[in-house]
This record gives C-alpha cells, sequence and structure tokens, in this order.
C-alpha cells in the first residue's frame, strides 16, 4: 500500500451526547489511565430554570492541533507530534516540568503522579496504527464521536466538514485545533 | 604555573576564611544548616511520594516553586542596576560595590536553578535540559532559551567575580581589557535573562493574564527595584560589620534611580489593569480574580491590594529627597518594595494566570507544608553561599587577606614571584 499522507481528526455532534460517560470509561479502561486521571471528558452546561431549562453535553479531549502550544514549549521535545496529527508525549524524555499542562488551551493533559510525568490522550495510536479506530469512537453507544482521516476525501470526516457547519474551541490561540464540533 | 599554584592557594585560603569566624558568623550559618536540613528532609519526602504532596494540582499545575523561581530571575539580573551607572557613566562610587551586585546574582541564580530542580516531576532526568549534555528543545521551548541564558549568566557572573578576587588575592591589578568587555556584555545579559523568563509566560495563548506585550516591561521594572532593595540594606550591614566603606551618597544614588523604577513599575501596572478592566473582555477574569475576587474566592485579594499599597508607599518615600536620605525610612521603603515585588512577581503573578482554570473551574492554591519548608531550605542556600562568599571576598576585596598578608604567624606565605 502507498504511503499517503494522513491527517486525523475527531469530529463531535455533541447534540446526541447523553452523558452515559461509556468514552470516559473505556478510554480509561483502554489506556490504564490512573486513578483520579482522565484523558478525556464530558463538559456539562446547564440553563435556565424548570420548566424552560435546557442542559449541554459536550465531550472533550486533546484536540490534536495542527500547531501545538504544548509540543512547542516542551524544553527537551518529549512532547511531538506524528505526521499524522497526534500529539504524543515520549514518557522517557519528559522531566516533569508541566510546561505543556500550561501552554494548553483545552486541559487536555495531566500530571502522573506515580511516573511525575505528563501524560494525555494518544488518539490510541495502538488501535489506530492497526487500522482500529479509538476506543472512545467505538464505544459510544449514540454515535457522537467520528473519527477519520480528513486527507482522505472519500472518509466520513471529510464528508461531514465538507457539508456541516462546525466549529471548534479557542480558535484565538492559534494552535488550530482538530476537533470539529457540528453546529 | 605560578597562576596555578597562586590559585589552588586562592582555594584553599578561601576555604580557610570561610571555616573561621566570629560566634554571630557561626550562629548565622548554623541557622541556615538548620533551614537546609529541615528544607532537605521535606524534600526526600516529596521525592519519595511525588509532587502530591505539594498543592499543585492539573489546574494549577505551577505554583509556591515557580513564582520564587520568577521573583529570583529578578534579584539576579537586578545586579546590572549598580553595574550600569557605574561603568556607562563612570560614576566611581558604585563602582566598588558592583561586586557585591554580582555576587548576589550568583547566590539569586543558584536560588533559581534550586526552585526549578524542585518543581519537576523528574528530578533524576534533570541533565535532559543541561545544555549540550541533554537534548534541549532550543530555540522554539521558551524554557530551553531560559536554562541557557540562565547558565550563560551565572557562568559570566562567577568568571567576573573569581577573576576580580583572585587578582585581589594575588595583589595584581585586573586586566581592564578582559574584565570591562565581560562587565559591559553583563548588561545585556541581565536583560536578557528576565526578558526571556517573562517570555516563558508571554508566548502562552492560552493563559491571557499573562499574554499581554507589557510583560517583559513590567519584570524588568519590578526587578530593578526590588534587587537593590536586598543590597541596600545588605551595604549597611557590610559598612557595621566590616571596614568596607561605602559612602552614602551611592546608598541615596541607587535609591532614586529605584524610585524611578518603582515609579514607572507602578505606571505599567497601572496601564496593564486599566486596559483589562475598562475594555472588559472576558480576559478579565483573572484581574478581577486577583483584585476583587471572583465567585466568592477572595483569597489573592488582600496580598494584591498589599502589593500596590506597599509599592505606593515605597516609591513616594523614595522620591522625596528627605525620606530617602533618612536611614529608618529608607529601610521601610527598602522592605516595603521586598514585599511588593515579592507578591507581584511571585503568587501574583502564577495563580492569577492559571486560575479562573481553561474551563472556568477555580481551584484555590495555598502552598502545603511541604513547599515551604523546600522554599525555606532553597533560600537558605542561597543565603549561605552569599554569606560564605562575602565572608571570603570582603578581606581581599579591602586587602586584608591577600597572599602576602592576612595570616597568622605560623602559617608560613607562600612564595613570592
Amino acid at each position: 500500500m502507498a504511503m499517503k499522507k494522513k491527517r486525523y481528526a475527531l469530529v463531535i455532534d455533541s447534540r446526541k451526547c447523553i452523558n452515559c460517560k461509556a468514552c470516559v470509561v473505556a478510554c480509561k479502561a483502554e489506556n490504564n489511565v490512573p486513578i483520579g486521571n482522565f484523558r478525556n471528558r464530558i463538559n456539562e452546561e446547564r440553563k435556565g430554570e424548570y420548566p424552560k431549562l435546557s442542559i449541554n453535553f459536550e465531550p472533550e479531549q486533546c484536540h490534536h492541533c495542527a500547531d501545538p502550544s504544548c509540543v512547542r514549549v516542551c524544553p527537551t521535545g518529549a512532547s511531538w507530534q506524528r505526521k499524522d496529527g497526534i500529539v504524543l508525549v515520549n514518557y522517557d524524555e519528559c522531566i516533569g516540568c508541566r510546561y505543556c499542562m500550561v501552554a494548553c488551551p483545552y486541559d487536555a493533559r495531566y500530571f502522573n503522579e506515580a511516573e511525575g510525568v505528563v501524560d494525555k490522550c494518544t488518539l490510541c495510536r495502538h488501535r489506530v496504527d492497526k487500522g482500529d479506530i479509538p476506543a472512545c469512537v467505538e464505544t459510544c453507544p449514540s454515535k457522537v464521536r467520528v473519527f477519520g482521516d480528513l486527507e482522505d476525501t472519500t472518509s466520513r470526516v471529510h464528508e461531514l466538514l465538507s457539508t456541516r457547519r462546525y466549529r471548534v474551541k479557542e480558535p484565538q490561540t492559534g494552535n488550530g485545533p482538530q476537533l470539529y464540533y457540528l453546529l | 604555573m605560578f597562576t596555578l599554584r597562586n590559585f589552588s592557594g586562592f582555594f584553599s585560603d578561601t576555604l580557610r576564611l570561610v571555616t573561621k569566624g566570629g560566634r554571630l558568623y557561626y550562629a548565622w550559618v548554623g541557622f541556615l544548616l538548620l533551614l537546609i536540613a529541615i528544607g532537605a528532609g521535606a524534600y526526600i519526602g516529596q521525592l519519595k511520594d511525588g509532587l502530591i504532596v505539594t498543592k499543585m494540582r492539573d489546574q494549577v499545575s505551577w505554583g509556591f516553586y515557580i513564582g520564587n523561581f520568577t521573583f529570583l530571575v529578578g534579584v539576579a539580573a537586578a545586579a546590572i542596576m549598580l553595574v550600569i551607572p557605574a561603568y556607562i557613566y563612570d560614576w566611581e562610587p558604585i563602582k566598588e560595590i558592583t561586586i557585591l551586585g554580582e555576587m548576589l546574582a550568583i547566590s539569586a541564580l543558584v536560588m533559581c536553578l534550586g526552585f526549578v530542580m524542585v518543581d519537576i516531576g523528574r528530578p533524576d532526568r534533570f541533565w535532559h535540559i543541561i545544555p549540550l549534555v541533554g537534548r534541549l528543545n532550543w530555540p522554539q521551548s521558551m524554557l530551553a532559551w531560559d536554562v541557557i541564558v540562565l547558565n550563560l549568566y551565572l557562568l559570566l557572573n562567577w568568571f567576573v567575580v573569581t577573576y576580580l578576587l583572585f587578582c585581589a588575592y594575588t595583589e595584581r591589578h585586573y586586566v581592564k581589557k578582559l574584565v570591562l568587555p565581560l562587565v559591559l556584555l553583563s548588561i545585556p545579559m541581565a536583560v536578557s535573562i528576565h526578558t526571556v523568563t517573562a517570555y516563558l509566560y508571554n508566548g502562552l495563548a492560552a493563559r491571557p493574564f499573562w499574554n499581554s506585550a507589557i510583560l517583559a516591561p513590567r519584570f524588568l521594572a519590578s526587578a530593578f527595584c526590588s534587587g537593590p532593595a536586598i543590597l541596600l540594606i545588605l551595604l549597611q550591614v557590610l559598612r557595621k560589620t566590616t571596614r568596607l566603606s561605602i559612602k552614602d551618597e551611592a546608598i541615596f544614588k541607587v535609591a532614586e534611580l529605584m524610585a524611578y523604577t518603582m515609579g514607572f513599575n507602578l505606571f505599567l501596572t497601572a496601564a496593564e489593569a486599566f486596559k483589562e478592566l475598562y475594555s472588559g473582555t472576558e480576559h478579565m477574569v483573572y484581574f478581577q480574580y486577583l483584585l476583587f475576587g471572583l465567585k466568592g474566592h477572595t483569597t489573592l485579594v488582600p496580598y494584591a491590594w498589599a502589593s500596590i499599597l506597599c509599592g505606593l508607599a515605597a516609591f513616594i518615600l523614595f522620591l522625596v529627597p528627605r525620606t530617602r536620605t533618612n536611614w529608618v525610612t529608607l529601610n521601610i521603603g527598602c522592605v516595603l518594595i521586598y514585599a511588593s515585588v515579592y507578591i507581584e512577581k511571585g503568587m501574583g503573578l502564577i495563580i492569577p494566570g492559571l486560575t479562573p482554570d481553561v474551563l472556568g473551574d477555580i481551584y484555590v492554591y495555598r502552598p502545603s507544608f511541604t513547599e515551604i519548608a523546600v522554599a525555606a531550605g532553597i533560600f537558605a542556600i542561597g543565603f549561605l553561599v552569599f554569606t560564605l562568599m562575602l565572608k571570603a571576598a570582603v578581606p581581599m576585596m579591602l586587602g586584608e587577606f591577600t597572599i602576602t598578608k592576612g595570616r597568622t604567624s605560623a602559617e608560613a606565605p607562600p612564595q613570592q614571584i
């Protein structure tokens, strides 16, 4: 198979989210995330009072930005980005200075107390590299998350972003986030 | 060869000087060693249990350690406050005390590097950020820049101080062609260490509180009043306890310069506060948290106002010639400036930068006992370094202790060259 340029992204239809937190649990189980830490979360937004009220759920995790500030600030190069866009931490290089956590506009990283290093969502690279999809995407019962390659014009993410309106979070930080929220 | 032999004599005599002293000297060093022991004990606990023993969490991932680091970089930079008038304007009364400023810079840098060391989660990997040894993410990372300039500045000051003292010890005049360029180089170096430290915060679009163009000028302005504040008190102590003669006019001149920098610092702070509060964008929340409190959390409010009021009071004390030249008000002013800048460039900078966090939540950070004990230990290390350097340097600077003088008759002086 010819090596083609890839750019992984997640498209999120947050209106479908029912806050079951299956994605959070699946991620913890899949990646052996320490107790007390999470690599993804569901933000809640409550509005109004009974009977006029609403609640919105919005899943969030690392945005695997196009120009990630966490990678830029890392003093040792432990924070790095693959060619396909996945932002990772090389745990053996990390000195635990937490500059990347301060630089991240999305609070996507956490400090792994036991290891003394910073940790984060890997977009389940071990699954993605086998052609699988990330655990949070696979487990979602209401199909909120769509994972795919933006460079592949036949992919579902490409189709969604071409045909639907969407927004990204904190675009003013210049990070170029790759978590697309459908409107 | 002679130089080498003299240098080993210089080294052993320095050791002899710092190990012999009066009762007060031993008491002071003993007190510092006790603090260091307490700090070391707390740090061992932190090494064993991890950073969880601090109150830093994912929301506020930098705290007391990095706050002290930032403040002390300013103190280190402030050595040039004395070098500039001495060498640019050739103002003699200050010239003799610039070496004290350089020694203060060395001590402050030792503390800075100490605070970085205790803050990192994997201190066993600190060599990753040593220039040439590790693999620094340079020029991209501002932290990599900071490590480089801080180490260069430390090296520069260490060399100049050692060289000047060695010349004094061997009773030779220093080579002006060597010292002058190095001292002049230390001026842009001092500006650069604090600028780079400001950029460390400044470059983060994710943290609007720091993402302001006047952050670096504010850093420099506050540093140039806090560093000399420490020196002014120190100079008075040295005048009393040693035969080092420091003219009154030198002290008053430095105080006058401090008035200007403090005034400028207050102006910059006001400019920043006006921009944030008057335009009232969503970035205002950080200033609000600092100055007025947010959602019922007012932890920082008394500190923030204390900092502003102390700065203002000190500015007036140092601006008016009568209070500037009165020892009581001068020393009160120094303490006020120290307090003001310590709050402003320490916790007053770090905490509102991270609170509220990017999700809008407030995690109230207060340093734990471990953090305070470790910080006390590092400050004690810095003071110890400074004390030992002064103990050896002052008699050499005064010409009381050289290769031929200052020994008891039992100790034979080394061979003359």
